[in-house]
């Protein structure tokens, strides 16, 4: 596993939303199967001393903390505050931020990925359905009953793209690692980078699967930056042309951004590219 | 968003960019009024939003004789198939050198990059690709306020000084507006000081609101109607109709019809929480397109409720054949309700699509 394990103490941001409830109720459901500490807590200014499902809620951060040992936030605040949240989360000790909401303006990202790093604290989305190592964690909303645990990594921009090849893999009877999915925003905390390098360092992970989506080329960064085996599957190539983005894309990208380009990048580098996701589980076979 | 040239320039121009004189009209005859103010030379630009838009014949140069003939010819034209309804009218700049800035939003690190190159114009692009040293960038911390002088000197060269404030103004202007894009090319130098020549501006669509824009796209009743409902939906000309919940899963069901040789009628993506209702309001959105014959059904995810997704399918009630593929809560009830009615349900959405092609041939 990456980024923690069953010992991981988990907070959840808005846990009286709607879907901070629905999930923190599935995230223990969870631990309580795995053995694992799941949600130890809750923040939502005004509404500490509540409890939700049976998780005490706190005003901040911070008094969350004081009262219990967790590294881990997952954020569920609507857009316009979301990155005050990972910034508070940050500031308090967090290490770990993984966020789900979705539409955040991407300066405001940009601004709470900056601030959050200054206090070491990483990031994984927004836009994203979280983590899952089966047996162990899970930190957002992936459905956990598609998963068994084995030793290839997923990582993937898409939500329930990433839980087709999940589901995939395990009829084929191949178990996952860690599943990571990073988000499909232009900026997002955590990179095909970083996740390959914890990957890399990681025992347990002997292959890895790159799911990646029309636009930028972090993919490709990504698969170079690794010594680990990777399949890999695009979405996207049946797209018409995205709309240019000025002439400041193609010469940050050194080209186009599209689905095919990418296919044949990564090709190039010597990366088997599956053309459904149903060839994934084959051809992650022959690298196991 | 991506902002017309002439509501770039405004912008720029309250951040202290200094434009070019510059009237905006929507008919020949409103030219003649304004030439006193903007001098013999002007340039007329046709505000339409299409890249490449000088070569398409979009842009054109005037004097104060012919002025009103020109700007009727450029009404009278489709650039790259987009009518001439606005046309801004400006003083023709004597120009002694253009340059090329623009800020970013840069997916590798996360940050503002901000590219500049000695020669700008409409070939910088290639000029890029031929030689990397031909456009510097710089990359600045989001949380600072301004270009610290030291990265604005890395990123002048020998280029003058006096751009710099100009630079800084359109750094000001990529954060405060929200942009995903801010580029000025050609910011040129002139005997009379330094000036945005053109302007384009795109606006990040999650910070429209924020940004107080309206949204005023030409929409058909089917694309309003699935804004209504917040489905995201792309038309297309095939016959095979796609509902999906997620952007990736949604287009890969679309890559997948490709794989078999078929073509998608269109892209829809329900988004979270496909509901009995929501469903029955896609599913019904779909079948309205006259060219669609099938409509393939491929939801996955924990949330999904099954027996919601099958009822609302059963209510819609819609003619083309409708295949479903779906994972997730109650799917046993699920299957059940939808055989109970004739639908079929199948079990990957390599099947589903192979049986909707079927239909489609």
């Amino acid at each position: 596993m990456i980024y923690g394990d069953r010992n991981l103490g988990v907070i959840v941001q808005n846990i009286t939303g709607r879907q901070g409830r629905f999930h923190t109720e599935l995230m223990n459901d969870y631990a309580r199967e795995v053995g694992g500490r799941g949600v130890v807590a809750g923040v939502a200014p005004g509404k500490g001393g509540q409890e939700v499902h049976g998780v005490p809620v706190y005003n901040t951060v911070r008094e969350a903390l004081r009262e219990h040992d967790a590294t881990a936030s997952v954020v569920f605040v609507p857009a316009a505050h979301a990155c005050d949240s990972v910034m508070e989360a940050a500031h308090a000790g967090i290490d770990l931020a993984v966020v789900i909401t979705e539409h955040i303006p991407v300066h405001d990202v940009m601004s709470a990925v900056a601030y959050a790093k200054l206090h070491d604290c990483t990031v994984i989305g927004p836009n994203c359905p979280g983590l899952l190592s089966p047996g162990e964690c899970k930190l957002g909303i992936m459905p956990a009953h598609l998963a068994t645990r084995g030793n290839v990594g997923v990582v993937s921009r898409s939500g329930t793209l990433t839980y087709e090849v999940v589901d995939e893999l395990t009829r084929a009877g191949i178990g996952q690692s860690t599943v990571v999915g990073i988000g499909g925003d232009p900026v997002i905390g955590q990179t095909f980078v970083d996740v390959l390098a914890r990957f890399e360092d990681d025992p347990q992970t002997k292959a890895v699967v790159v799911i990646g989506e029309v636009g930028g080329n972090l993919e490709e960064e990504g698969v170079r930056s690794t010594s680990l085996p990777v399949v890999s599957y695009i979405a996207g190539v049946s797209a018409p042309p995205e709309k240019r983005m000025g002439h400041a894309g193609a010469i940050i990208e050194g080209g186009e951004g599209d689905a095919r380009s990418k296919v044949r990048r990564l090709a190039a580098l010597g990366i088997p590219v599956a053309s459904r996701p149903s060839e994934i589980p084959g051809l992650i076979r022959s690298m196991l | 968003m991506k902002l017309l040239e002439y509501e770039a320039k405004e912008i720029f121009s309250k951040y202290g960019i200094p434009v070019p004189k510059g009237v905006l009209v929507r008919a020949p005859e409103e030219v003649t009024a304004h030439l006193p103010e903007l001098g013999d030379a002007v340039v007329l630009k046709a505000q339409v939003d299409v890249g490449g838009r000088g070569k398409a014949g979009g842009v054109l140069f005037a004097d104060d004789a012919t002025a009103v003939r020109t700007a009727r010819d450029l009404f009278s034209r489709e650039i790259k198939g987009v009518p001439v309804r606005e046309i801004l009218v400006e003083e023709r700049l004597a120009i002694e050198h253009e340059y090329y800035v623009s800020i970013a939003v840069d997916r590798s690190s996360r940050q503002p990059v901000i590219l500049f190159a000695d020669a700008g114009g409409v070939e910088i692009e290639n000029a890029a690709l031929a030689d990397e040293s031909a456009v510097r960038r710089v990359v600045v911390s989001p949380l600072l306020r301004d270009i610290p002088p030291f990265l604005m000197r890395e990123l002048l060269g020998g280029a003058p000084k006096e751009l710099g404030p100009v630079i800084n103004s359109l750094y000001r202007v990529f954060q405060e507006k929200d942009a995903m894009l801010a580029e000025i090319n050609p910011l040129v130098t002139t005997p009379q000081g330094v000036y945005a020549a053109d302007a384009k501006l795109i606006v990040d669509d999650n910070a429209l609101a924020r940004q107080g824009i309206a949204v005023n796209r030409d929409l058909s009743e089917r694309e309003r109607e699935a804004e209504k409902h917040g489905f995201s939906y792309v038309e297309l000309d095939g016959s095979i109709g796609v509902i999906g919940n997620g952007a990736g899963l949604t287009m890969s069901t679309l890559d997948l019809i490709e794989y078999y040789k078929g073509r998608a009628a269109n892209f829809l993506d329900v988004g979270g929480g496909a509901d009995q209702e929501r469903v029955v309001h896609a599913v019904r959105l779909v079948a309205s397109m006259p060219e669609v014959e099938v409509i393939v059904v491929n939801l996955l995810g924990g949330i999904t409720r099954c027996d919601e997704v099958a009822k609302g399918i059963i209510a819609a009630g819609v003619a083309p054949t409708v295949i479903v593929r779906m994972a997730g809560t109650n799917e046993e009830e699920g299957r059940r309700l939808l055989a109970e009615h004739g639908y079929r349900m199948l079990e990957s959405m390599d099947a589903a699509v192979r049986a909707a092609m079927e239909v489609a041939l």
